[in-house]
């Protein structure tokens, strides 16, 4: 008797993994995080298809029921991730500032410069 | 003796002007770091920039946090060749006068670093509170015990401007540069400044809700 629960994660996991596809396809996506994906969202197939077999994990490791290791298991993950975007995040903004800061410097207005440009051309165009 | 004053602004049209007329008419070189700015900072730093020739300007694209600005103008000036740099917050809390206060043990060579501390005993109690639990987070994060962690006013040695590497880009940044200092083996003064507080400073700086968002990051950089 197949639950309701296990036809919404098939169909869930077999979507997003045509999603993370169609980005690969598109280069937003890098081959490994494909690859990470798809293992993912197999996993999370595997598990709706077969929900029973969790039990061998959960005697295994010592969690009370099969559901209970693959809910544990899956709050791991996702903190695990948000974690690697929260440092992916910070990354890109430590490259923001300093593209932000470089284009500050070089586009300075300055006093001082202006003086010494005006020099310069005066030098080459002195009938200006 | 070149002394360089790094102005980092974001929205200060209202100070911006007196605060760099004041700062022109002492005669030290001046470079003004506009933090994306929303208000009219940039055109009024601008318009300055056409009757005197002392000020810099270098513009954020972005706003990126009191930390990214300091260490733009900090890196803008090194190019000018300076002796002392020296940072003054565009609200106008600072007197300028207290600039050759701090400049004075970086020129004697007493110190690399100087930081101005404002009285905490004049300070409104809003500002005091946020203030003493970031000088608190200091120590705890950087093992260092500072009078006044958080003041806008320091000044630091060519050499010191040179070493000490600004990561931090929001208010976190004054903690991190206590923090380099001990980390370069920089040695640190702190003298006593004059404050001038208004009620539109008031609104800026260190308040008991930055204290706590700067708590949380140096939490999740220390787990990172």
């Amino acid at each position: 008797m197949i639950e309701l629960y296990q036809i919404i994660a098939i169909i869930l996991g077999l979507i997003a993994i045509l999603y993370s596809i169609i980005r690969f396809r598109n280069g937003m996506m890098s081959v490994g995080m494909l690859l990470l994906w798809i293992i993912i969202w197999l996993i999370i197939i595997t598990i709706s298809l077969y929900p029973n077999d969790t039990n061998y994990l959960a005697i295994y490791t010592g969690i009370g029921r099969g559901l209970d290791f693959v809910l544990i298991l899956g709050i791991l993950l996702s903190f695990y991730l948000i974690f690697k975007m929260y440092n992916k995040i910070e990354n890109i903004e430590e490259e923001l500032t300093d593209l932000v800061r470089e284009l500050a410097i070089q586009n300075k207005k300055s006093g001082m410069n202006n003086e010494k440009i005006l020099k310069e051309s005066d030098i080459e165009n002195p009938e200006k | 003796m070149k002394i360089f004053v790094v102005v980092p602004a974001y929205n200060e049209e209202k100070t911006i002007a007196k605060v760099l007329s004041e700062l022109i008419d002492m005669g030290f070189e001046i470079v003004v770091v506009d933090d994306g700015s929303k208000d009219h900072t940039y055109s009024i730093v601008s318009k300055i920039i056409k009757q005197k020739k002392r000020v810099t300007l270098c513009k954020h694209l972005l706003n990126r946090g009191l930390g990214g600005a300091l260490k733009t103008g900090i890196e803008a000036a090194l190019i000018e060749d300076p002796d002392v740099i020296v940072t003054f917050d565009a609200d106008g809390q600072h007197d300028p006068h207290d600039i050759l206060n701090v400049s004075k043990p970086i020129i004697d060579h007493e110190a690399d670093v100087v930081v101005g501390k404002r009285n905490f005993e004049d300070m409104p109690r809003s500002k005091k509170f946020g203030n003493t639990v970031m000088n608190l987070i200091t120590l705890i994060f950087y093992g260092i015990k500072v009078d006044d962690s958080q003041s806008g006013l320091r000044a630091f040695s060519r050499k010191a401007a040179e070493e000490i590497v600004i990561n931090a880009r929001d208010y976190g940044v004054s903690s991190e540069i206590v923090g380099e200092v001990k980390k370069q083996d920089l040695s640190l003064k702190e003298v006593p400044i004059k404050t001038i507080y208004t009620d539109y400073s008031m609104t800026k700086g260190t308040n008991t809700l930055e204290g706590l968002k700067i708590l949380v990051k140096l939490i999740i950089n220390m787990l990172k």
